[in-house]
């Protein structure tokens, strides 16, 4: 699973880091510091329930089969 | 409190068409004093997610969750500012040197791409990082107020607890005497009960609350400490160094946002709390609900209507809307959209795969919404650490105001030691 973000229209709510801290990272102002990542095996409802908690709904899902 | 009274109705103008006229005056609608949610939820019901009132000189109000959400990451066509960035600077330009500057609260009255030149200097400080470390104050600050009055078996929760616990936490942070306190709540409390849009009377409401802060402003540019004060004489805009007009133009904003509006969000948390035995009994046995719980209120008790104005003509969700024409984003009234919240009435812990946005969407989302809950959270679970089973006083009967900012008046809370 990937998860791809918006990174430009972020606007530092950090909810996905309230939820996953490890797999959303987040930089010194408290916005999203990274655009993709692929989601270690095993944390994506993690990743799932961080992407949904984005009040800017900028995070985006790609599960395996969507590939 | 004084409330205030409703507002003339003005006639339609030609190019808003009957079915959207939707009669609601937010500062003194007689449903929203009673109870101001329960108002919010009729008028997701009754009226159109975009609908136009005639009080209040007549304004836009986004009531839709998704209209709300389109409208505040619009800032190309939907601005902040009354007055652009640039007229405001041709007309300061234009004044004889000296002249008194118009205040410009900042950085929430900026658009793109000045917004993000003067939140800049803020986001560190107000990030999830550096709020952490003020976790074990505001703790300590939460436990000292709940303890002096539990002895007491009755508290009036705003006066003992919702006002001093963050005030006294943003003050310390601001930089700004906390032995102040009650003169800057008076304050703040005036400015927002005035209801006057004229721009004159706006910009002496705005002098009195930087005259209040001018020695603190002046003495810190001189002896600089770690509060923000002292941050924002070191910052740059665009190259130049800060000016007292810059500062002053911060401090109108942060004053009244760290000084009113989480107060509100505790108080209208507090409410339900108290209304709901077997929720408290949920989480005193479970503490680790507090933070859904926390989230849960922040949505059904969203609090705040921040303004926007019509930058050009525009369609905007099929709707007419002429230039220089006010909309304000009703955010309660989007967080209990049924279109987006299933059963919005209901309290729903589990309710998870859905965002509120009790805290705005867009670049101007609040800034300092880590600090609030950090605040909410830490606040919540020592109530229910240590007061037992609290419930509202029979005898005290709720009263909201409404505004900008929206919150019950008093919170009279009772338990049995």
């Amino acid at each position: 699973m990937k998860i791809l973000i918006d990174k430009a229209n972020c606007v530092g709510n950090a909810r996905c880091a309230a939820i996953a801290e490890t797999l959303y990272l987040l930089d010194d102002d408290g916005y999203i510091a990274v655009e993709e990542f692929e989601v270690p095996a095993g944390m994506e409802q993690l990743a799932r329930r961080g992407a949904k908690a984005c009040p800017e709904r900028v995070i985006q899902v790609i599960e395996d089969d969507q590939e | 409190m004084a409330q205030a009274n409703l507002s003339p109705a003005v006639p339609k103008p030609d190019h808003v068409p009957a079915s959207l006229v939707y009669d609601f005056d937010m500062f003194a609608d007689p449903g929203m004093i009673e109870n101001a949610h329960n108002r919010a939820l009729e008028i997701v019901k009754e009226a159109p997610p975009v609908f136009w009132t005639p009080r209040n000189d007549g304004h836009w109000v986004i009531a839709g969750h998704n209209a709300v959400f389109n409208m505040s990451r619009d800032t190309e066509r939907f601005s902040n500012a009354m007055v652009s960035y640039e007229q405001i600077h041709a007309m300061i330009a234009s004044m004889p040197e000296g002249a008194p500057k118009p205040l410009i609260p900042a950085p929430i009255t900026y658009d793109p791409p000045h917004h993000a030149v003067y939140r800049g200097p803020l986001q560190k400080a107000f990030s999830p990082k550096a709020m952490t470390a003020l976790k074990d104050s505001i703790r300590e600050l939460a436990v000292a107020l709940i303890e002096a009055v539990k002895p007491k078996g009755e508290c009036a929760f705003v006066d003992a607890i919702a006002e001093p616990l963050p005030v006294t936490i943003f003050l310390r942070m601001f930089g700004l005497p906390v032995e102040r306190q009650r003169e800057y709540r008076d304050l703040v409390k005036e400015h927002f009960e005035d209801t006057d849009s004229d721009p004159s009377h706006v910009q002496a409401r705005l002098k009195k609350v930087t005259d209040i802060m001018h020695d603190t402003i002046m003495e810190r540019k001189e002896n600089p400490t770690d509060d923000l004060i002292s941050l924002l004489w070191q910052s740059e805009f665009n190259g130049e160094k800060a000016t007292l007009w810059d500062i002053q133009n911060y401090c109108v904003v942060l004053f009244a946002a760290g000084l009113d509006t989480v107060v509100n969000g505790m108080s209208l948390g507090a409410v339900h709390l108290a209304t709901n035995p077997q929720l408290q009994a949920e989480l005193r046995a479970d503490p680790d609900k507090i933070p859904a719980a926390a989230e849960e209120i922040l949505r059904r008790y969203t609090f705040t209507l921040p303004p926007r104005f019509v930058s050009a003509d525009t369609e905007f969700e099929g709707v007419q809307m002429k230039h220089g024409e006010k909309a304000v984003l009703m955010l309660p009234a989007a967080d209990l959209d049924p279109s987006e919240f299933d059963s919005p009435e209901e309290f729903n812990l589990a309710r998870e795969g859905k965002a509120h946005i009790a805290f705005g969407t867009g670049p101007h989302r609040c800034l300092g919404s880590h600090l609030a809950r950090f605040e909410l959270n830490i606040l919540y679970e020592e109530m229910m650490a240590r007061l037992p089973e609290f419930r509202l006083d029979p005898d005290k009967p709720l009263t909201y105001h409404g505004g900008h900012v929206w919150g019950p008046d008093e919170v009279y809370l009772k338990w049995d030691n």
